[in-house]
């Protein structure tokens, strides 16, 4: 007998398909403000929210925030970059497909657009949201995810951090120091 | 047997450290307590946690032949290990097969719990933990003492005197921000040196054939970004049944946590990257005999370690006091449910208080399992002696005569006895505590007094 076959045996009484699963039970709570959550929930988080009023300045408004930003990596536009050039990658942007206001965590999907690496190698990463997409919270958020087609993509809460050392706060952990949302 | 009271007096015997342990916890508990009463649907939240991994588990076979099935259409490889020597085994192996000799790994309880690092080693694999915490301890030659913050036990200085010898920083600077980032730049080359990664599962979603990994510092997303090969390592019980519950649980951990509304990186992984290999093990050690016991429930917990902070023995005694991988209220259970001789003196690591129970995500009856476990691990001999006396206590309790006369015979004789022989080495009772008085008359004395 193989170990599968040993810890299936194992678990024979459980392996009935199940008819139902228990449901949520409660209505999630309620966050009549997304924008004004979402901004507060990125706050705690570390990161920062920026209100663009103007689409056409966008990317005046990240490089006026950044500022310097020689070594700009912009997945929107750029769609393969080698590991040389996201080494020293002081500025990566990225689009996000929704926000979450009870958090403050975009989804990202690099796809085989950008490599994934991009996204802890940069030291900051501004990222693009549109307002309308927030959700209120982690229900909502899971709903709208099409895993189809997926194959690394996650929730971004920040910037990387830790608290390992006497349970001090240390923003900059392995991945970004330092990361901006533009809410168009 | 691990003897929790003498390892936890070893503990106290620095007074401050222990009671800046305690202090340091403590304020991790209020801030989970900020967090989860932000969520007016908090206890909610905890019954629906509770029933979805009771349904799983009364499923569990199901549902991991389900993830294993999606998971191999979406080109991940799933093997099975029966236990921790047949998982080091498997892994050393496709670390093999890629001429890996360089791992970087996130935390994974499961590698520690399956002792998987020495193995490697071994097999001259050099493998680095890359979450800071697990890096401190792993330079320092320690052991994690805290399942979400391995180095709770170490001060600052403590870190920087291991960073001083082994990242040449500068000894007398404890400054955390400027350890983190010494340790940033020394595993940024560990990141970009290694041939492998291996990380541990948080949740595998049985519909959706992916899992999901959480972390605050971004090292199992960079660890595994750049490496073509990715091992994940999952206990049987890490399965739920879909991306759905995700909404659930992901609500639930990083609050009860660290207080955090989410953990920072939530990375799904579903596919390999183009031309690479992801390797998903499944591994039993114990659990699916755990499934068919009373204490198949322990199987519930998703390891936020928040049991740890609130608990008051857990707080004063430090992690390394309970000789296990997995410490504290959750720690002393599983370990009692699974080797009730090695362990005996776990279930007796607890206050009964209750206060596990309440802070538990997914509303493990902590206290009632050890309590439970008392009654299996008094058979040790180490406790006969404690079983004989609670014997003669009951059989005095039975003759209440007798009972009387023992404690007329106290009452004259205590006061009279000097300390040096009251205090002897079979007063188990007096080893930490002072012996009451007893008072001149007894209860029943002055009733019968009052009463004429
Ligand atoms: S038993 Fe509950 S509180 Fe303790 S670590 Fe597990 S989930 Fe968290």
């Amino acid at each position: 007998m193989t170990s599968r076959e040993k810890i299936l045996t194992r678990l024979s009484g459980s392996m009935s398909t199940p008819e139902t699963k228990p449901g949520l039970g409660f209505e999630p709570s309620d966050h009549p403000d997304l924008l004004e959550s979402f901004v507060a929930s990125l706050k705690a988080a570390g990161g920062e929210a920026i209100l663009v009023e103007d689409p056409e300045r966008l990317d005046e408004r990240i490089r006026d925030t950044f500022l310097g930003t020689e070594s700009l990596i912009d997945t929107r536009r750029d769609d393969t970059v080698d590991l040389e050039t996201m080494k020293g990658c002081r500025l990566a942007v990225f689009e996000a497909a929704f926000g979450v206001a009870e958090n403050g965590a975009v989804w990202i999907d690099p796809r085989e657009r950008s490599p994934h690496a991009l996204l802890t190698l940069a030291e900051n990463l501004a990222i693009v949201l549109d307002r309308r997409t927030l959700v209120p919270t982690m229900h909502e958020a899971y709903a709208r995810i099409d895993f189809d087609g997926i194959s690394y993509a996650l929730f971004l809460s920040g910037p990387s951090k830790t608290a390992d050392i006497e349970q001090a706060l240390v923003i900059g952990a392995h991945g970004a120091i330092g990361l901006k949302i533009f809410l168009l | 047997m691990i003897d929790h009271a003498r390892n936890a007096a070893e503990f106290l015997n620095d007074p401050e450290r222990a009671h800046w342990h305690d202090r340091a916890l403590w304020f991790v508990r209020e801030k989970r307590d900020k967090a989860a009463r932000s969520v007016p649907e908090w206890e909610e939240l905890r019954k629906s946690a509770e029933a979805l991994k009771a349904h799983t588990l009364e499923h569990l076979g199901y549902y991991l032949q389900r993830f294993e099935e999606r998971a191999k259409a979406n080109g991940i490889e799933v093997l099975w290990a029966e236990d921790a020597a047949e998982f080091r085994r498997l892994v050393a192996e496709i670390l093999q097969q890629h001429d890996a000799t360089k791992v970087v790994k996130s935390k994974s309880m499961l590698t520690e719990e399956c002792e998987l690092n020495p193995h490697l080693e071994s097999q001259r694999i050099e493998v680095t933990d890359t979450d800071l915490g697990e890096r401190i301890v792993q330079l320092a030659g320690d052991r994690p003492s805290h399942i979400v913050l391995p180095a709770i036990h170490m001060k600052k200085e403590d870190v920087a005197r291991v960073f001083a010898e082994h990242l040449h920083t500068d000894p007398d600077n404890p400054d955390p921000h400027y350890l983190t980032r010494a340790a940033r730049e020394h595993l940024r080359q560990k990141f970009l040196e290694a041939d492998a990664a291996i990380t541990g599962v948080n949740f595998a979603l049985a519909e959706e054939g992916a899992f999901v990994v959480c972390t605050n510092e971004g090292n199992a997303d960079l660890g595994t970004a750049l490496p073509d090969l990715h091992i994940a390592c999952m206990g049987l019980e890490k399965v739920i049944p879909s991306a759905k519950e995700l909404g659930i649980f992901t609500r639930l951990l990083a609050r009860s946590a660290t207080g955090q509304a989410i953990t920072t990186y939530t990375s799904h992984f579903r596919r390999p990257k183009p031309g690479g290999r992801l390797v998903v093990v499944l591994v039993d050690n114990g659990r699916s005999r755990l499934l068919a016991e009373e204490h198949k429930k322990l199987l519930s917990c998703i390891r936020c370690g928040a049991c740890m902070n609130t608990c008051p023995v857990y707080r004063r005694s430090g992690g390394h006091s309970y000789g296990t991988v997995v410490p504290g209220p959750i720690g002393s259970a599983l370990a009692g449910a699974r080797d009730p001789e090695r362990f005996a003196s776990l279930p007796f690591a607890c206050t009964l208080c209750g206060s596990c129970d309440q802070v538990c995500p997914v509303r493990i009856d902590l206290h009632r399992q050890l309590y439970s476990e008392r009654r299996e691990v008094v058979r040790v001999p180490e406790y006969r002696g404690k079983v004989r006396g609670l014997k003669t206590a009951a059989f005095l309790l039975r003759h209440p005569r007798l009972y009387a006369a023992m404690m007329g015979l106290g009452r004259v004789l205590l006061p009279r006895i000097p300390r040096r022989l009251l205090y002897n080495r079979f007063n188990l009772w007096g080893r930490e505590r002072e012996m009451p008085m007893p008072a001149e008359k007894s209860f029943n004395q002055i009733y019968r007094e009052r009463k004429r």
